[in-house]
């Protein structure tokens, strides 16, 4: 059984990298995402032709009593905060909108109440799941775009894990040519690298609220994409999904981002684990840790937490596959061989200028 | 007048000497009193907040007894030059410190005046009061981001170390 198994996988192997040449490049790939999303973006936006004014009545410490005049439909909860204080402008993660979680940057359709949320609220849960949400979705981004064109990366769900957890976590499938690939510290460091080049962009995470056939156009080269649309939709009551664009990233997620990437200050990919053979390839796993700019911690705090944050994070999904996972001392053999290792960094290299020569 | 180590040794004199005379400083103690229940937080010297602290806890104590107290009463007619105050001391604030035995103050230190004499300067002001705090509130918050990462990681030692032993 050994032999017919090693055949699959060898035969799954080249079917998936013939697959992957007939796949068109990951730059058009993004450019179409990018068109279809603002193609829906500018549908919604021309839906409220005509300025209507709504009432948006303020809640929070100080605002009791505060009534803004806002547009419908075009308004967003970022613009109510430009209404207060610098203070409410840069703090602020997220929105309540008569007790339900929005996005600072979606638009408001009717009459509400509003509370903006920071983290150092008395409750700041919500915030602190969406926080680490939008920095798995971060870490994913990071990702997609770190490899050489030649190394597709697939991105699959983003796992939801509690905070207390110590990582945030993505999973993705990379080409079938780097499964053996081990990364080392240097490619870690490369990639933590490309992720504060994206916070200090500051980029805002853009919500857009669509129909399953928006989605599924818009992830229409991506098959597990498609599978995790079509879910998601199931799942919510009005049948929608989520869509959100990051710069030129458009990304599906579970819950609501915080507002925009600067919020996050300490930034750092920790580790990327293998699960094993999944559905779509060797699935692995990123894993990272980040604190925001409100709640920066002190580097000997950093460093214990940094170190736990290396892990594997457990979710019931990783206990399945790493019952699987092969032996240690296999992967050791590999990371010892030199040339492996030189080829490893050349892999990646596009954020960093570590282009080194092909092997 | 306060009993202390200080005091011990040094040579008879037991006590501050305030104002023009012993009848002089009980009359400008009164008056502090009385400007203390009106308004629950002052600001003099240190020297007269300090001395005026001492006579503050015992006319609660005093006030505790009750207004049909009769020693109680005198007491009170006699510290509180304004005669409204009174019923201010047995209703109010003898109720708030039912629970409480001792310690009705609180004495805080702030800048030296700024005039000739740069006097030790204090705020005194009964518990409970309505103002602002007067030393900044300690926020903890364990539901911070931060903290409930400290929070995983410290569970996850208490593990380690229990599996050890």
């Amino acid at each position: 059984t050994m032999v017919t198994r090693s055949v699959c996988q060898v035969l799954q192997r080249n079917f998936a990298s013939a697959a992957a040449a007939a796949r068109p490049p990951a730059a058009e790939v993004h450019s179409q995402r990018n068109a279809i999303f603002s193609r829906e973006q500018a549908r919604q936006r021309a839906l409220y032709p005509r300025i209507e004014k709504i009432e948006v009545s303020m809640q929070g410490p100080g605002l009791d009593g505060t009534l803004l005049v806002m547009n419908k439909g075009m308004s967003t909860p970022l613009s109510c905060a430009r209404h207060l204080t610098e203070h409410h402008v840069t703090n602020s993660v997220m929105a309540l909108v008569d007790g339900k979680p929005w996005h600072l940057h979606q638009p408001l359709i009717h009459s509400c109440s509003l509370t903006l949320l920071t983290f150092k609220d008395s409750d700041p849960t919500l915030v602190n799941q969406a926080y680490w949400r939008s920095c798995a979705a971060l870490l994913g981004q990071v990702l997609e775009r770190a490899f050489k064109d030649e190394f597709r990366a697939e991105l699959l769900s983003i796992p939801e894990v509690p905070v207390t957890s110590g990582a945030f976590c993505c999973d993705v499938v990379l080409d079938p040519q780097l499964d053996t690939w081990i990364p080392s510290e240097e490619a870690l460091r490369s990639l933590t690298r490309g992720a504060q080049q994206l916070i200090h962009r500051d980029l805002a995470w853009e919500p857009l609220e669509v129909m399953p056939s928006v989605a599924l156009e818009v992830f229409s080269d991506s098959r597990c994409k498609q599978e995790e649309v079509e879910q998601k939709a199931a799942q919510c009551p009005s049948g929608t999904v989520m869509l959100y664009r990051c710069g030129d990233h458009v990304l599906l997620s579970a819950g609501p981002l915080v507002a925009r990437t600067g919020l996050c200050s300490q930034y750092e990919v920790t580790a990327l684990h293998s699960l094993g053979q999944g559905a779509w390839g060797l699935h692995r796993r990123a894993q990272g840790l980040s604190l925001p700019l409100q709640l920066q911690a002190h580097h000997t705090v950093w460093r214990k937490l940094r170190r736990r944050a290396e892990k594997p994070v457990r979710t019931n999904i990783t206990d399945f596959f790493l019952t699987r996972l092969p032996k240690s001392s296999d992967i050791k053999a590999k990371a010892l061989r030199p040339a492996r290792r030189r080829r490893a960094v050349s892999v990646l290299g596009q954020w960093c200028g570590l282009m080194l020569p092909h092997v | 007048m306060r009993l202390a180590l200080q005091l011990l040794i040094s040579h008879g004199r037991v006590a501050r000497r305030m104002g023009l005379g012993p009848e002089s400083r009980i009359n400008m103690l009164r008056n502090i009193l009385t400007g203390l229940v009106r308004h629950e937080r002052i600001e003099t010297t240190l020297a007269r907040a300090d001395e005026v602290r001492f006579y503050a806890e015992k006319l609660i104590d005093y006030a505790k007894k009750g207004d049909t107290d009769e020693k109680a009463m005198k007491m009170a007619s006699f510290w509180l030059t304004e005669k409204d105050l009174v019923p201010k001391l047995f209703k109010v604030l003898a109720p708030r410190f039912e629970t409480q035995s001792n310690g009705y103050t609180r004495l805080a230190r702030i800048p030296n005046r700024q005039n000739l004499d740069r006097a030790k300067m204090a705020v005194l002001e009964y518990k409970g009061n309505p103002f602002p705090p007067l030393y900044p509130a300690k926020k903890e918050n364990e539901l911070t981001i931060i903290n409930q990462l400290l929070k995983g990681y410290r569970e996850e030692r208490a593990q380690q170390l229990s599996v050890k032993v």
